[in-house]
């Protein structure tokens, strides 16, 4: 699990049609620009998942929220991810994302164990400041090594 | 696979479903995914990691599962209809499992003068063990 907050986030269609493919997805709006373009769309779509391949377009360990990055990743799991969009992504657009709000909260666990949670929004504008995509990240860090 | 506008909202019902199977994962798939994604946490690709960490192997990582999960509403409403997806993770995904993809509409409404319909989803293995739980809403896309 990646909890990197990206610089900067291009949807490039190379990189659309590499992920959608690693997810087995043949959908012609994510491959095919012409299909797309017949669909009346300005280009191919991004998967709804795509944001979290932000990884690749950043060095920013830096940039983690201190809640995030005080977890210890040996004990911490990726509990959810939510992503929220106020148009899709398409292949062109030139995205950048901040930190949003974070939630920390505790809960005790079946076995009786402090379960820490820490809920963590990236916000993801494109090139003329418009809110494209809130994404929420909710990692859990638990006592002791993950049981199943 | 839905082209935008082939989806008759008004033939859709609450309680419609659609579902795929995904047999016999593998290594490769996991693989695939850590280079698309950039996430090369090596519990996810490396077998001498997996087993230094207690583990008879290495496991899917769960953002994949989800990524394929979403494939039920994509092919159903095209991916520019995706309005939230949401999901949480349960199980861990092995090489050799049968991911088992499944979604049903929840609800059917109306908001800011466009058909929206919320989704149950699920993905499970082969023993019915819940691997991943998501929802997501769709609506017709609009430029």
């Amino acid at each position: 699990m990646a909890y990197i907050r990206p610089p900067g986030l291009p949807v490039e269609r190379g990189k659309v049609h590499e992920f959608a493919d690693a997810i087995l997805d043949a959908h012609p709006h994510y491959h095919d620009a012409e299909a797309a373009a017949a669909a009346g769309l300005p280009g191919v779509v991004a998967p709804p998942t795509f944001a979290m391949a932000t990884a690749l377009f950043s060095e920013a360990d830096a940039e983690l929220p201190p809640e995030l990055a005080a977890l210890d990743m040996r004990f911490a799991l990726h509990g959810a991810q939510e992503f929220v969009f106020e148009r899709p992504l398409f292949a062109g657009d030139q995205l950048r994302g901040e930190p949003g709000e974070v939630k920390t909260y505790s809960k005790k666990g079946r076995r009786g164990g402090l379960m820490k949670f820490v809920e963590a929004e990236t916000i993801y504008r494109d090139a003329r400041g418009e809110v494209v995509l809130r994404t929420r990240t909710t990692a859990i860090q638990t006592e002791g090594v993950v049981q199943e | 696979m839905s082209a935008p506008g082939s989806v008759d909202w008004s033939a859709l019902s609450a309680g419609d479903e659609r579902s795929f199977e995904v047999p016999d994962v593998t290594r490769t798939h996991f693989v695939r995914y850590a280079g698309a994604s950039g996430d090369f946490n090596p519990i996810h690709h490396d077998q001498s990691f997996a087993e230094a960490a207690g583990l008879p192997t290495v496991f899917g990582v769960g953002m994949w599962t989800a990524g394929v999960l979403s494939r039920v509403v994509v092919e159903w409403f095209g991916p520019e209809s995706v309005k939230r997806y949401q999901v949480r993770f349960a199980t861990r995904l092995w090489p050799g499992d049968t991911i088992c993809c499944q979604g049903r509409i929840a609800r059917i409404y109306e908001e800011e003068g466009l058909p929206h319909a919320d989704l149950a989803l699920s993905a499970t293995n082969q023993k019915g063990e819940l691997l991943v739980r998501g929802k997501a809403t769709v609506r017709p896309f609009r430029s």
